[in-house]
């Protein structure tokens, strides 16, 4: 059994809070960097002052999460990240190019690794359990946590803190966009949802998770399973989902809604449509990337949405992208995300 | 539980040479592979470094990929090991049940975009490489060798401990029966930008590096790739093959002291073989060979060496480094030595250590420098320690 037992966020809404889940901050710009909390409460000033963005953020919401809980020190630290530690490699890359590799200065360097995180959080928290980082795209966090759940299954630990970090500095951001990753022009929640274009808005996500083999009072939800899938065929989608439903006890009638990753992006989201129209089509369809926006880590703030969805026991108006179903209590959640159709993930939540 | 994990593939290229059989025969004729910089484009000539003696162009030749392909140098040399595991695990004859592809690498596609990078935003023929520069671009580069469909991928960047880490992952995978076959281990070329990196923190030695040598003046980077075909005993059963060996054990841990720097006492590396050799079953005297991660930095062979004495006592089998022949091929480290240790267990030799003189006054022990102990090797143990003390450990046993 893994439930969630607390979450802390650091995003393009409000830091740490709920908000968003009654009235979420809505942007006109296409590239929205997080809000910034108070990094005093987690970090000494001065050792914040020698960190990049994604290590300050990455530190406090894993320091929050452990506040919320009495685990000191998880069974396990994994990281997702699509990226790493982008603002140090750049700074590093930029000073070499510039200087013609003379005279470089070490720092950026010895914290452009994308181990930095997982790694710094361990000494941190003086730590010396499993510590592993994922970088695998728009499913670096799904495969973190995928590795968190089959420890768990094997018995090997008892409690794990999962993360999912990315930063999106103004040079990558231009960078992706010269690849057609972001939407042109001025952002609507109505031109995300019937958009018939390439591109997405661009955000930031850094979000933690202790997961825990025990239920509490304070648990948010049960992660029942997880399936990962590599350009599957149908056949082979169709057999994972009935298995994952299965070997839980349920299936496809069972499952209140469906939480995708629908981003504006016209071939991105086709592939959520399709799933939901074939297995699903009569259950709500959510979606989350319209107020948290797109990053290689959004997935771990689709599953924060839908693990606030459960321990709320509503489903707010303003994530429902079609099939409103008024005044359900919602039991059971799968959350699919998949990345340009080649990497899928499946996760089934339930409540507790 | 799915009882024992076999290995039942392996491939490598570095600088010793493409596959198993010439790293094999630069181990047994005791030749490095260090030597001065020939493809890697830098200032610093006086660095030596363990290349791969191919230009990208000669890889798309032996790989048969047509050059308007955009493949990165990690991608390239990822097929090219992928292929000769993929061939030895006989996956093509005899199709497993699902296969996952686990990669490690932390440079990814920067020997690209650091030679591209002021160009990305105004020459529209090198946007291919924006997409291709991070970690998971990379594995699904390396991917695209199979012609076969892999269940799952994913990538591991734990830096230098990054292939060994995959092999962790493909073995619980496996233990959940999620899987039936995992492709596991890692790629990395050299780049300026990790170069200059490893230069800037002062510890590359101007020669060839003398891992566990009081006089010992840093490491020497490699580059090279290396995956390992791991399987179910089910899965080997039924596919009616023999395996090379078993994975008996394996352990990842964090030294949690600094972010490049390990422990004086060496913790994350006591904890990686202690939980390594515990759920091996196996006992001390058991181990025949431990492949030090050995990079010959001041640091880690002092600190790696106390950690191996903490755990073996008087019971310290025959060590080495194998980075003085292969240079630290960072995140592939993990799999290339990992090979390497199998080899040695196929074959009943010690991999020496290279250009070793004297030894560390705080250690009890001198590497090892004889090939022959006249004793057949058994279990084998391999170190990979990565920035950040993402040590782990893994111990390959033969098939009784």
């Amino acid at each position: 059994m893994v439930y969630i037992q607390s979450i802390a966020h650091i995003s393009i809404q409000e830091p740490f809070e709920e908000k968003w889940f009654e009235s979420p901050l809505i942007y006109k710009e296409r590239y929205v960097r997080s809000i910034e909390p108070d990094f005093s409460e987690f970090i000494a000033p001065m050792a914040a002052r020698r960190m990049g963005k994604i290590l300050k953020r990455a530190l406090a919401t894993s320091l929050k999460t452990i506040k919320d809980t009495s685990i000191e020190k998880p069974d396990a630290i994994i990281t997702g990240t699509g990226l790493g530690c982008i603002e140090n490699t750049e700074k590093f890359l930029t000073a070499m190019l510039d200087n013609n590799e003379e005279l470089l200065p070490p720092t950026y360097f010895m914290q452009s690794t994308h181990n930095t995180i997982s790694s710094q959080i361990a000494v941190y928290l003086k730590c010396h359990s499993y510590n592993s980082t994922y970088s695998h795209r728009g499913t670096s966090f799904d495969s973190a946590l995928l590795d968190a759940f089959i420890q768990f299954q094997l018995g090997e630990i008892s409690s794990a803190l999962v993360s999912g970090h990315d930063e999106l500095t103004p040079g990558y951001f231009a960078l992706l966009d010269k690849i057609g990753y972001w939407k042109k022009g001025e952002i609507s929640e109505e031109i995300l949802r019937d958009s018939q274009t390439p591109g997405a808005l661009a955000g930031e996500a850094s979000v933690s998770f202790m997961l825990d083999k025990n239920k509490t009072k304070n648990s948010f939800c049960e992660i029942k399973g997880i399936e990962m899938l590599y350009k599957p065929d149908k056949v082979q989608f169709k057999k994972t989902l009935a298995s994952l439903l299965q070997s839980n006890g349920l299936n496809e009638k069972d499952i209140d809604a469906v939480i995708v990753g629908i981003s504006g992006d016209v071939n991105n989201d086709s592939v959520y449509k399709n799933m939901h129209s074939e297995f699903f089509p009569d259950k709500p369809l959510l979606w989350y990337k319209h107020i948290f926006g797109e990053s290689y880590s959004a997935s771990g703030l689709g599953l924060y949405t839908a693990a606030t969805i459960l321990k709320n026991k509503k489903i707010p108006q303003h994530i429902v992208y079609c099939n409103n179903v008024k005044n359900i209590n919602p039991k059971n959640i799968l959350v699919y995300n998949h990345f340009q159709n080649k990497d899928h993930s499946l996760i089934l939540l339930s409540s507790c | 539980m799915a009882g024992q994990i076999l290995v039942t593939g392996m491939g490598i290229i570095t600088g010793l040479g493409v596959g198993k059989e010439n790293t094999l025969n630069a181990l047994l004729s005791k030749r490095s592979a260090i030597n001065d910089l020939k493809y890697l484009q830098t200032i610093h000539k006086e660095l030596p470094a363990s290349e791969v003696q191919y230009s990208n162009e000669e890889m798309y030749k032996l790989l048969g990929i047509s050059p308007d392909e955009v493949y990165t140098r990690t991608a390239l040399m990822g097929r090219i090991a992928l292929r000769e595991a993929l061939e030895e695990s006989g996956i093509y004859k005899q199709k497993p049940g699902r296969i996952a592809f686990i990669s490690g690498t932390t440079v990814g596609g920067m020997d690209k975009s650091e030679q591209y990078y002021k160009d990305f935003l105004t020459d529209d023929t090198k946007s291919a490489y924006i997409e291709a520069h991070d970690c998971g671009a990379t594995t699904d580069l390396i991917a695209k060798e199979y012609k076969g469909h892999f269940d799952l991928t994913t990538t591991i960047s734990t830096a230098c401990s990054s292939a060994e880490n995959a092999i962790i992952l493909g073995a619980n995978l496996i233990k959940t029966g999620r899987i039936d076959v995992a492709i596991v281990g890692g790629s990395e070329c050299l780049s300026k930008f990790h170069f200059n990196g490893f230069n800037t923190l002062m510890i590359l030695d101007k020669h060839q590096c003398r891992p566990f040598d009081k006089n010992r003046e840093g490491l020497n980077l490699g580059e090279g790739a290396a995956f390992i075909v791991i399987e179910s005993e089910d899965s080997v059963k039924k596919r009616g093959i023999s395996p090379i060996c078993k994975l008996s054990g394996y352990a990842n841990t964090c030294d949690a002291y600094h972010q490049t720097a390990s422990s004086p006492e060496g913790e994350g590396a006591y904890l990686a073989m202690t939980k390594a050799l515990k759920q091996s079953g196996l006992k001390l005297q058991d181990i025949d060979y431990i492949n030090a991660h050995g990079t010959g930095t001041g640091n880690n062979d002092e600190t790696e060496g106390i950690a191996i004495m903490r755990v073996f006592g008087d019971n310290i089998p025959p060590v080495s480094s194998t980075k003085s022949f292969t240079g630290h091929t960072t995140s592939a480290a993990g799999s290339v030595e990992s090979i390497i240790s199998i080899l040695a267990l196929q074959n009943d030799f010690i991999p020496v250590n290279l250009n070793f003189s004297e030894k560390i006054e705080k250690l009890s022990f001198s590497p090892a420098v004889d090939m022959y102990t006249n004793k057949e090797l058994k279990h084998v143990l391999t170190n990979s320690f990565g920035f950040g003390g993402n040590d782990s450990a893994c111990i390959f046993s033969k098939c009784k």
